[in-house]
């Protein structure tokens, strides 16, 4: 497979590289690319396990750095006694 | 109480209409801190700056935007503020976590061999980066990891991916074009990711 990815990202026009498709990521995953890169950007990964992973990776990083925050229990209301700080530095 | 009579008090100075809106929206601005600063002792001081910097600043405010839009962008200020003042910003050199190439274009490893791919994995994805963010101490760790970004990614990826804000009010937070944010966020992601896989 690697030396048909080599073959392939060399000589065949319109395969993207590896780094290629780490210029791509963001709008990738923002669904930002257009059509034809969206194509030959999923096709240069059912072809590189490295790409696969490094990919995999990023979204799994960004699910999990949005999932981190959710899980915090942010308060409806301030406690009573911090209102009543912030009242008084307001007064001052 | 209406946002507009809410606001017509404030500008008037009322004591009533600070304690609403204090107590109205004090939570919402608490948890923005606290996404941010990721420390409650730390959160409350910060708020309280916070609301001190809207009662001196109540007249600049335009009723072009929501009173909440405004005092969610004065809580973000306030928190990224205190996040440099305490200096927490140990530059790290981004670099070190950036992908190398062959000529041909080709992934080869990362700078750093601990961060290197691991393609041998069962389900392919190469890492576990989601089990990694399970743990209990994870949440702290990605928080510090987050700090010692450069302050200008830092920033970015705290507004995008913590408080979840698009690009385009990124870029206004920050007074940055949309591109810039783009980039700077997508190498902050990148960094996280490796350092992540490091820290492992």
């Amino acid at each position: 497979m690697l030396v048909i990815k080599r073959l392939m990202t060399r000589y065949m026009p319109g395969m993207l590289t590896c780094q290629q498709v780490d210029r791509f990521l963001y709008d990738y995953h923002e669904g930002q690319l257009s059509f034809a890169e969206n194509i030959k950007f999923k096709f240069h990964l059912s072809m590189c396990t490295d790409c696969q992973a490094y990919v995999s990776g990023y979204k799994q990083t960004i699910a999990s750095i949005k999932a981190s925050e959710q899980i915090e229990q942010r308060p409806e209301k301030i406690p009573e006694d911090l209102v009543q700080a912030i009242l008084k530095s307001i007064k001052r | 109480m209406s946002e507009s009579r809410l606001v017509d008090g404030l500008l008037n100075h009322n004591d009533v209409a600070f304690e609403t809106l204090v107590r109205e929206y004090g939570g919402a601005m608490y948890g923005v801190i606290l996404a941010i600063v990721n420390n409650p002792p730390d959160a409350q001081d910060c708020l309280q700056k916070a609301f001190v910097q809207v009662f001196e600043n109540i007249q600049s405010f335009r009723r072009d935007s929501s009173l909440k839009t405004w005092l969610h962008r004065i809580a973000v200020n306030a928190a990224l503020m205190l996040l440099r003042s305490q200096k927490r910003h140990k530059t790290v050199a981004l670099e070190d976590y950036s992908q190398h190439y062959n000529k041909y274009g080709e992934r080869t490893v990362f700078a750093t061999h601990t961060a290197h791919i691991d393609t041998d994995s069962a389900d392919g994805s190469g890492n576990n980066i989601e089990q990694l963010f399970e743990r209990n101490e994870t949440k702290t760790t990605l928080h510090q990891l987050i700090c010692q970004l450069p302050e200008k990614y830092c920033n970015v990826l705290l507004l995008r991916d913590i408080q979840g804000l698009s690009t385009k009010e990124t870029s206004v937070y920050l007074d940055l074009s949309e591109a810039v944010v783009k980039t700077q966020l997508h190498r902050a992601r990148l960094f996280l990711k490796a350092a992540f896989l490091k820290a492992k």
